[in-house]
């Protein structure tokens, strides 16, 4: 589909355009976790010398600089904290409602996700909410002799656990 | 060579708002007015540019965008001539490191200029843009970009834990834009009612759209220069840099520092640094420039920066304590929720209303004062920026 304006993009990939993370193994180094995710698995990297468990994972521990780590799995299941719901000027990539949440997962660890498969007005502090993986659209990457590789990705968010 | 004490002596904006121009043509335009401020400087004077601005790369599709404002200003820089980036706080960020290259000898004059054109041809870009000012790979994905969701958490944990009402936040708004009607500058000119804040339209509950600076185009441009040459160059008032600091405690949503959203340690510890280096503490401060990119910060913002206890914030701004007869007027300009939000502008914006008050020439003057504040926090709440000038070194 041509571009207006840039007629010249007709049919490429802009990557800096990119709301999702270029997660192929040829442009990143945390690709597993993309690779457990599409598991189903909510994983991290385990400091294999001094235990530290940062989230997100890392290639070099940001405690005590040894890169040897290990995948360990996190919780894929906790409660709601705090919530918001954006109706109105939701950006390009989400739909209305757009809901974000503070969520508690236990072992001391609160993060800020997405919500999805949720109407507005449906989700009260308190609620259990579980992890959710879904296929976003593949990256584009340029292989020898000009042939275009489709690396396919899946990204994630919370939803509610049905009760 | 000792060290040298510095001095802000001249500032210029350009006008704010959505506007016909590029930021090429702003920067000029900001440049011009920071330079008119200051007759007897001579361009050659001007050894360093620090330009700040987030988006060039981005939504002007120019990175290394400083020759090309040092060029089309007319100076030709021999110290330093670069730009920076900390988003919300990079103005603040160049006037800090100009400071350090002129007390320590490296750099003589330097104009530290900042701004952003985020107005795109089509709106789309405008705010798509935006998702790539926070941890892109973690949070941009989620959709966190835009600020409001947020910053409507940090509210609602503020109104549960300290009662903090709608109307509160509504103080800060009409304070603000009251102020702001009166600076030609900025991007509003229109004070707004208690009543008109009150039912304006819902943007994440409970933010609404008075409680939200807008998305601005614009730049702002400082001079900045060593205790003697001020003296040589102007005779107005010397106002010099006594504090700064710069704290950045964590990067994403994930690793939040406080003890809740309303909680921001990483703004006490800047302001207990910037304190100490300038020798003052919260009651000296005679007026502050705060970063209200929302009302429910700029509440948070007069608890952690000491001008209030924990949790007064509301009561705080609602019985005017942050206004004129006051406490300490806090956002004279306007601030962000009436001048608007250039990211890379808005700490060299602060500097310039900074400047002019402590020089006792401000647009609405607060008598006598002699030491000021300024502050920004940036991205999503991630990093805390407080610069602290005064009539004395
Ligand atoms: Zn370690």
């Amino acid at each position: 589909m041509p571009v207006p304006g840039v007629p010249i993009l007709d049919g490429k990939y802009p990557s800096s355009m990119d709301l999702y993370p270029l997660e192929a193994k040829e442009f990143n180094r945390i690709h597993q976790f993309y690779e457990n995710l599409r598991q189903k698995r909510f994983t991290t990297t385990k400091c294999k010398k001094c235990g530290h468990v940062p989230f997100p994972p890392r290639v070099v521990c940001p405690k005590c600089n040894s890169d040897d780590l290990e995948w360990v799995d996190l919780p894929t299941q906790g409660k709601v904290l705090q919530f918001t719901e954006e109706v109105a000027g939701v950006p390009l990539g989400f739909e209305a409602p757009l809901i974000h949440a503070l969520i508690d997962l236990g072992e001391g660890r609160k993060l800020v996700s997405r919500i999805i498969n949720c109407k507005e007005g449906q989700l009260k502090e308190g609620d259990a909410v579980k992890l959710a993986v879904f296929d976003i659209p593949p990256m584009i990457i340029e292989k020898k002799g000009g042939v275009m590789d489709e690396a396919k990705r899946v990204f994630f968010a919370f939803e509610p656990v049905k009760r | 060579m000792p060290e040298r004490d510095v001095c802000i002596i001249g500032g210029g904006m350009s006008r704010w708002g959505v506007r016909e121009a590029s930021i090429i043509d702003m920067a000029q335009e900001a440049a011009k007015e920071c330079f008119d401020e200051v007759p007897a400087l001579k361009k050659k004077d001007v050894d360093g540019l620090l330009f700040a601005s987030s988006y060039c790369g981005r939504r002007s599709f120019q990175v290394n965008i400083a020759p090309v404002i040092a060029e089309r200003i007319g100076i030709k820089p021999t110290s330093m001539c670069t730009r920076l980036d900390t988003l919300c706080a990079g103005g603040s960020s160049g006037i800090i490191l100009a400071t350090g290259l002129i007390k320590s000898g490296m750099a003589d004059v330097v104009v530290v200029a900042g701004g952003e054109k985020l107005y795109t041809p089509q709106r789309w870009e405008t705010y798509y843009s935006e998702l790539a000012s926070i941890d892109h790979d973690w949070d941009g994905a989620q959709g966190m970009g835009l600020p409001p969701p947020y910053f409507s958490m940090t509210a609602q944990e503020h109104m549960k834990r300290y009662g903090t009402t709608k109307e509160q936040l509504g103080a800060v708004s009409v304070k603000n834009r009251r102020n702001g009607s009166t600076n030609p500058k900025g991007h509003f000119q229109k004070a707004v009612t208690m009543e008109e804040v009150m039912a304006s339209r819902v943007i994440v509950p409970p933010l609404s759209l008075f409680d939200c600076c807008p998305i601005t185009d614009g730049c702002a441009a400082v001079l900045l220069t060593y205790e003697e040459k001020a003296k040589e160059l102007t005779d107005r008032p010397l106002v010099y840099i006594r504090g700064t600091a710069q704290v950045s405690l964590h990067s994403m949503s994930m690793n939040w520092p406080g003890e809740h959203l309303a909680d921001w340690l990483h703004l006490r510890t800047a302001a207990k640094r910037a304190y100490e280096m300038a020798r003052v503490g919260p009651d000296d401060i005679d007026v502050a420039m705060t970063h209200d990119c929302f009302t429910i910060s700029e509440i948070v913002e007069m608890e952690d920066l000491g001008f209030c206890k924990k949790g007064e914030g509301g009561p705080f701004v609602e019985s005017g304590q942050s206004d004129f007869g006051g406490k300490l007027p806090v956002n004279t300009d306007g601030g962000l929720l009436s001048c608007g939000h250039p990211f890379g502008a808005t700490g060299i914006r602060q500097a310039r209303e900074m400047l002019h008050q402590l020089q006792g020439r401000a647009i609405r003057q607060v008598e006598g004062a002699e030491i000021g504040l300024t502050h920004n926090l940036s991205g999503l709440n991630v990093e805390h920026t407080i610069l602290i000038y005064g009539r004395e070194p």
